[in-house]
């Protein structure tokens, strides 16, 4: 087992990388390289059948000095601690990076709601929340959805939290449906933040964004959304590659005037395939679905899966690309990064272009704890400003100390959390 | 009688008046019998019945005059159409009955009544006058008698006996000789002789003639003082041996028994045609009317005779259905069939299945009230021999031939044949019946389906092989009609396509004498909009055989069902999915997270629609937009996907132009009584039909409808694995015993292993993401469905990838199974995600899973198989060649001489193994023998069969030896790709590489003469396989450069794997 991956190690390494390079003291690193708080619990739980399961659960808080923590319940059968632990520690970072008040936590459930009834998953999530009501709260801890954990089950253990507690604190939890204490814009966040970052990295480069062209690797909710806001903005979409789930491979889709998203997105089935014949028949261009990263464009953005560009590709990304912009999360293999430095490509990491999505958590938990609810212009109009600043901070960062954007990122979160342990005197 | 001369709808309009006038006589004859009835009574409800004797009930009116007292029908008024019949008391005229039309009628014969009408009127006439007078002498008995009980008075005056054989001499002479007969049959078994003039009984004369004459034949005045005789002399002088009631309860016996007779007769008869059988359930139908049947033991044999004629020979099946049917079931089949003059057909497989399953399902009805609410569709039937009847009738008998025609013949002459029947005449008869069946359906939309007599057969499933056809049936009658037609003719020539015979070829079957019925069925559904449709519709199979959870069992069942008909449930579309539901665990769906229940949720809707009369397949969200208002229950069929969350709304709260509408069924589930009705059903008829059924459904919005019924073993695709107990130990790669289900994958030539150790020792994440990756490239190299996936965990699991490894359904979609290995871990058995990843996909695309526990006892995993044979990963993909401890892609007949493996799934005994075997591919046979009929056993489609193969390769090398070296500037040519593999399907182009040396006016001409050939194979493959394209031939033309450089496809030469073979290049102008 030592020898094999475990994502906790491979955190804690990413993160004495930073601190040897920020020069970090002792103390502080023991304190940020695990989490503050664990809990384990059992959940005993009445299946349908009249026997009862005991399930295993967690929830650790990796660090709370910025703000309560925050972060999703994972349902999965492998669950571990090592892996909660590791996703706890991201959570801490994520929260730094865009600068928002809280910190990072995680939980889960070993088990698979597959293999469970939705009454025997209503009184899993029920049992869950009643073991550890009294150490989360919307001023402790704030869970979420996360790897299959839907709404549904946030709704049951937002009921059971205020059944303990007796009284409505919709501020417990997010990814709530909208009107049951939900934000509007969680759709279009993620895809909107990515090209609000994007819209400040071409200016640093002085690219216009009227003359700016860009192809996204994936076709999904990310993709549509930034796609159709690049193109309001005055950009232009040149290419799209996506899977088509009945010839079973990918093809890039190229228009050289300019794709139109809400059209493509017309002709796109609920599986994500868009219809070819459609699609030529609109004078778009069907190319392997490999040549997305070859298109002359000046940004590419993948935004469909991890490990995406390697270094088996990375030589082929088209001469124009100037930017690419991080959708998915981890569509680049270390290796690539290399072969991207040496480019001269600037490169905006997952970290911060999908932070959009956590950004909205947070205003979620803002509206819920106030019990006022803003309009989706005021939601997109915050989210808006809160990432460029994010994005500023960071450039500023990466020019003044010279360093890669992904890695300028682990700088600035690391150095905030630091900053708020010091300053509450936890570390000196 | 003769049914050769008259036509088979005079027959019938004959049978009904017949037994309309029958069944008024019996309800008469009731009212008459019921001594509570006073006279008046009587007459009020004789005057009601009467009408339903004659043709036109609803004109028909009828009074009674009865010493000046009048009773009259509701409506009665003084008629020109009128007919009078006295009432006569002793000689005397008392009155009168008259029946009239209240309008005028069309004359037969240029008569308003026929002489039977005239005949039933004086009969009741005659019988209301016996009535009265046997109460005006009863009357008198009780007076005269006073001291004396009321039955003594009977007995002196008018024995019970007495009443009943005058009743029967005045009505059915024919029957009271029969009792009178059997009377005396009975006295002389009781030893009971002599008697004054009981002889003359025996002796030739007059009464010969009643003895063996029709029932209810005319002729009662030829001697009726004569017979009266005879039956009492015959009954007082046996009510000297025995009692009254003895007596009575004697001729009640006979009488029922005699009713059967007929029937009993005809079916009896070994050349008695079907029509014959039909007459005599009919009557015996008519005749036992509403009586209570049970009190009537009828016979076994023929019980069975009758299934045999109607239904099947088939033993097994006989014993099964006996003890639902009863000799009035039959009924249902004889009123609604259709067959030609002296036919001796059955309705039919699915016939059959349908029936039985009814039956069953009404004789349980008591026991389940669930089953209450279930319905079948009223059907017709045309017998399988019709076809027969039809090719005759155009003489088309050569098609018989058909089916014994090569292949690519049978090809040729489809659409022809095709053709041929749609412009072939009906007999008139046929088309008579067709159009009184299309009166009883109305305009409803109908389902035309084949029924013949091997499909539904155990063993044979035929499904998609012949047709079924959705009919609008709307429009005129003619068009209707010429609709039906149309249909019916094209299901005929479904038994002549290239398809049916190459099926029934490979299961050597040609030789059965395949007949085909028809059954044409009521759509079930409602109109919305200009549609017509069920709310809903699927299958259901008893066995469930793709099990998503272990905590499902087999007997749990599994529902595949969708919104409209339920033809998308039936088939695997591969790019839509139904819900599934296990009645048994109706809690645990397939898919539990909000993007999954939506992404595999159905997509489109089958539909009829009315105003162009077409079957369509819609969207279903244009289509909820537009007619969701209009769907009852919509609710519960559909719910919102807002927000990421997956709401059950009221009609309400659903915005048809915004909301996003899933399918998802929850309402149904969860509200109505559907689930546990289908439990039921599957139950019931497992168990009485003793074996695992598979049953097609549909619901209107009222009720409930079985559509179909037949055995689930007889899906191939779920047949049981024959688990082989004399394999040599050394052949058998691993065993399992947890969570099987049945199946085959045979012909497995490649398996692709993760080692669980070596994937739980990779250190980083993208090496693990790596395993994924070189699972996807593999995937799409290797022969498709021809190899199988073996992996640590949990396959395409989306949380941590330790655990298994990380691919989605495309990484895997072309290999034929996929299975999961738990090794233990430390202490604990890791769980395995029974492929719910992409379950549905795996579901639609028949792709099995197994999972495998190799630290259990008993359990064999041969390690060695996967350590020692070679690991091709290394040539396969240099680049992953670091990988290579990990993943290992055998070649099985590489690294087993020759043997390829086999997967055997029994969920019967709940084993599974996998073991090594020769192919069953035989390549040495002859492409002419394959399709001659030589039985290829294969679990699946034949796509992947080696005819396909062989012939392409047999015509590559053709091309070679034919192509001029020095004409075209051609060096070598080379063969390459599926053909050169020997996995080439119907579909697959042949790849050859040409060397070519020469200018460009050669290469102009080497082209064009490649394209030649290209078009001319296509057409060949076409004619063979079915499957069109522009060219077959995909020649990859390489240059000297290429071949020193080894680029473009000149690396195929000489390859590690799959290396391209050098064809002999000769420039022949001949073979010989």
């Amino acid at each position: 087992m030592e020898k094999s991956y475990n994502p906790y190690e491979n955190a804690q390494a990413q993160f004495d990388a930073v601190a040897q390079l920020i020069n970090l003291d002792e103390g502080t690193r023991d304190l940020l390289r695990q989490p503050l708080r664990e809990y384990h619990v059992l959940i005993p739980v009445h299946m349908d059948d009249g026997s009862t399961k005991v399930f295993k659960g967690f929830r650790i808080q990796h660090n709370d000095a910025r703000g309560p923590a925050k972060g999703g319940i994972r349902f999965h059968p492998h669950e571990t601690a090592d892996t909660v632990r590791a996703l706890s520690m991201w959570m801490t970072w994520k929260c730094a990076l865009v600068d928002i008040p809280l910190g990072g936590g995680k939980g889960g459930v070993i088990c698979d709601p597959h293999h469970l009834s939705e009454a025997e998953q209503e009184r899993l999530c029920r049992g869950w929340v009643r073991q550890l009501s009294k150490v989360m709260g919307p001023a402790l801890d704030v869970p979420a959805p996360d790897v299959m954990t839907s709404a549904k089950h946030m709704l049951w253990m937002l009921d059971e939290f205020e059944t303990v507690h007796g009284g409505r604190y919709p501020g417990f939890i997010t990814g709530k449906p909208v009107g049951m204490g939900g934000s509007l814009g969680r759709t279009e966040a993620t895809g909107y933040g990515v090209i609000y970052i994007l819209r400040q990295a071409l200016k640093d480069l002085g690219i216009k964004i009227e003359d700016a062209t860009v192809c996204f690797q994936g076709f999904g909710n990310v993709a549509q959304y930034a796609g159709r806001l690049f193109t309001e903005l005055g950009g232009t979409v040149l290419a799209v590659s996506c899977w088509d789930n009945n010839a079973h491979q990918a093809f890039t889709f190229r228009k050289k005037d300019g794709i139109d998203v809400n059209k493509l997105a017309a002709i796109t089935s609920a599986y994500g395939t868009v219809d070819r014949e459609k699609a030529q028949a609109d004078g778009i261009e069907v190319l392997p679905g490999e040549e997305w990263i070859s298109q002359e464009v000046d940004v590419l953005v993948p935004s469909a899966l991890e490990n995406q560009i390697t270094p088996a590709n990375a030589d082929k990304i088209g001469k124009s690309v100037k930017v690419i912009a991080e959708g998915a999360n981890g569509p680049t293999t270390p290796d690539a990064d290399e072969i991207i430095k040496e480019r001269g490509i600037f490169l905006i990491p997952d970290f911060l272009t999908n932070s959009g999505g956590v950004t909205c958590s947070y205003f979620e938990q803002v509206q819920s704890n106030t019990n006022f609810f803003w309009e989706k212009d005021e939601v997109l109009e915050k989210l808006d400003s809160k990432l460029t600043h994010a994005y500023r901070s960071l450039y500023s960062l990466a020019g003044r100390k010279n360093l890669y954007m992904r890695d300028a990122a682990y700088v600035i979160a690391i150095n905030r959390v630091v900053d708020a342990v010091r300053m509450r005197g936890w570390v000196r | 009688m003769n049914d050769k001369t008259n036509s088979k709808e005079y027959l019938l309009d004959v049978l009904q008046e017949r037994a309309k006038e029958l069944n008024c006589l019996y309800r008469i004859d009731e009212i008459l019998n019921d001594e509570a009835l006073s006279l008046p009574e009587i007459f009020y409800h004789v005057i009601t019945a009467l009408p339903e004797g004659f043709r036109f009930p609803e004109i028909c009116r009828a009074r009674i005059v009865y010493k000046d007292e009048t009773y009259e029908s509701e409506g009665y008024i003084p008629s020109e159409i009128s007919e009078k019949a006295d009432i006569k008391v002793e000689d005397s005229v008392v009155g009168f009955v008259e029946a009239i039309y209240t309008r005028e009628v069309q004359r037969i014969d240029d008569d308003f009544f026929l002489s039977k009408e005239r005949q039933l009127l004086r009969t009741i006439a005659y019988r209301i006058g016996q009535t009265i007078m046997y109460r005006e002498m009863k009357q008198r008995a009780h007076k005269w008698n006073v001291p004396a009980s009321s039955d003594e008075a009977r007995t002196a005056a008018n024995p019970e006996w007495k009443i009943i054989t005058d009743l029967l001499l005045r009505t059915d002479p024919d029957m009271a000789m029969h009792v009178c007969r059997r009377m005396i049959n009975h006295l002389s078994g009781k030893g009971v002789r002599g008697g004054t003039g009981n002889t003359d009984i025996f002796s030739p004369g007059p009464l010969r003639q009643f003895l063996t004459g029709e029932v209810n034949a005319p002729g009662e005045k030829v001697s009726v003082n004569e017979m009266t005789h005879i039956v009492e002399e015959t009954f007082s002088h046996a009510s000297e041996h025995m009692s009254e009631t003895e007596i009575s309860a004697l001729i009640q016996r006979w009488i029922q028994e005699e009713k059967a007779s007929s029937l009993i007769k005809a079916v009896d008869r070994i050349d008695a045609s079907i029509g014959e059988i039909v007459e005599a359930i009919t009557r015996y139908h008519n005749l036992m009317g509403e009586s209570d049947q049970s009190s009537f033991r009828s016979e076994r044999w023929l019980e069975v005779a009758l299934i045999r004629r109607f239904l099947t020979d088939n033993l097994d099946f006989i014993r099964i259905a006996r003890p639902f049917l009863k000799i009035d079931d039959f009924y249902d089949i004889a009123s609604r069939l259709i067959y030609p003059s002296g036919s001796h057909g059955k309705i039919g497989g699915k016939a059959t299945g349908i029936f039985i399953a009814q039956k069953i399902i009404n004789r349980m009805k008591e026991k389940n009230p669930l089953l209450e609410s279930v319905r079948v569709p009223k059907a017709w039937y045309i017998t399988t021999d019709e076809i027969k009847e039809f090719l005759q009738y155009n003489n088309l008998q050569e098609l018989n031939e058909q089916k014994y025609k090569e292949l690519e013949e049978v090809r040729i002459n489809y659409p022809q044949i095709i053709q041929l029947l749609k412009n072939s005449r009906f007999p008139p008869e046929l088309v008579k019946s067709l159009a009184m069946a299309l009166d009883d359906f109305g305009q409803n939309p109908l389902i035309v389906r084949s029924s013949s007599i091997l499909e539904d057969q155990v063993g044979a499933a035929f499904s998609g092989k012949y047709k079924s056809l959705f009919l609008g049936n709307q429009g005129t009658k003619k068009q209707r009609l010429e609709a039906v037609m149309d249909a019916i003719t094209e299901i005929y020539a479904s038994m002549y396509s290239p398809d049916s015979v190459q099926y029934r070829a490979e299961r050597g079957m040609l030789d059965f004498h395949e007949e085909m019925g028809i059954i044409i069925q009521e759509v079930v559904g409602r109109r919305i909009g200009p549609y017509f449709m069920p709310l809903y519709a699927g299958v259901a199979f008893s066995n469930n055989e793709f099990r998503w959870s272990p905590r499902i069992s087999r007997e749990d069942g599994l529902v595949r069902m969708v919104m409209g008909l339920g033809t998308r449930a039936v088939d695997r579309l591969n790019d839509d999915f139904p819900i599934l539901i296990s009645p048994g665990q109706p809690t645990l769906r397939v898919n539990t997270m909000p993007e999954e229940v939506k992404r595999y949720s159905p997509k489109r809707i089958d539909l009829l629609n009315l105003e162009n009369n077409s079957f369509e397949s819609v969207d279903i969200s244009g289509f909820l937009k537009h007619y969701g208002p209009l769907v009852p229950g919509l609710p519960d069929i559909v719910s919102v996907y807002r927000g990421d969350y997956i709401h059950r709304t009221s009609i309400m709260d659903i915005d048809f132009h915004q909301d996003d509408l899933v399918v998802t069924f929850e309402g149904v589930a969860a509200k109505t009584g559907f689930v546990k009705t289908i439990k039921t059903m599957l139950e019931v008829l497992r168990e009485n039909m003793q074996t695992p059924v598979d049953i097609e459904f549909a619901f209107d919005g009222r009720h409930l409808y079985l559509l179909q019924c037949r055995s689930q073993s007889s899906r191939e695709e779920s047949a049981p694995g024959p688990i082989p107990r004399d394999i040599d130990k050394k052949d058998i790669v691993f065993s399992a015993r947890k969570h099987i289900s049945n199946g085959i994958v045979s012909d497995i030539s490649h398996v692709v292993y993760v080692d669980p150790e070596g994937y739980n020792e990779l250190r980083s994440l993208d090496d693990l993401a790596a395993v994924g990756r070189v699972v996807s490239k593999i995937n799409a190299v290797l022969p498709k469905r021809c190899f199988i996936l073996m992996g640590p965990g949990r396959w395409g699991s989306r949380g941590d990838i330790k655990l298994g490894v990380q691919v989605s359904y495309a990484d895997i979609n072309n290999c034929s199974a996929i299975i999961e290995i738990a090794k233990r871990k430390s202490n604990y058995v890791p769980e395995l995600s029974f492929g719910t990843h992409f379950f549905q996909d795996l579901v639609e695309a028949n792709i099995r899973y197994l999972p495998l526990y190799p630290d259990d006892e008993g359990i064999v995993f041969k390690n060695v198989f996967f350590s020692r044979s070679k690991n091709m990963l290394p040539q396969l993909l240099p680049e992953y060649g670091w990988l290579s401890n990990v993943i290992k892609v055998i070649d099985v007949p590489d690294s087993t001489n020759g043997k390829v493996l086999q997967i055997s799934m029994n969920a019967e005994i709940g084993e599974a193994i996998g073991f090594l075997t020769q192919s069953s591919g035989e390549r040495s046979v002859p492409v002419s023998e394959i399709l001659a009929g030589k039985k290829i056993e294969r679990h699946e489609d034949i796509r992947f069969d080696d005819k396909f193969w062989q012939w392409r390769s047999y015509m590559a090398e053709c091309i070679a030896e034919r192509l001029d070296p020095s004409r075209f500037g051609v060096k070598n040519a080379y063969l390459t790709g599926s053909v050169n593999s020997g996995t080439a399907g119907p579909g697959s182009d042949i790849d050859m590489i040409f060397h070519f040396t020469g200018d460009q006016d050669q290469k102009k001409e080497l082209e064009l003469w490649l394209e030649g050939w290209s078009m001319a194979l296509a057409e060949i493959n076409y004619l063979k396989t079915g499957y069109s394209s522009e060219g077959l031939l995909d020649a990859h033309i390489i240059t000297d450069e290429d071949v020193a450089n080894k680029t473009s496809y000149a690396y195929k030469i000489g390859a590690v794997t799959d290396p391209a073979t050098p064809l002999r290049v000769f420039g022949k102008k001949n073979r010989n």
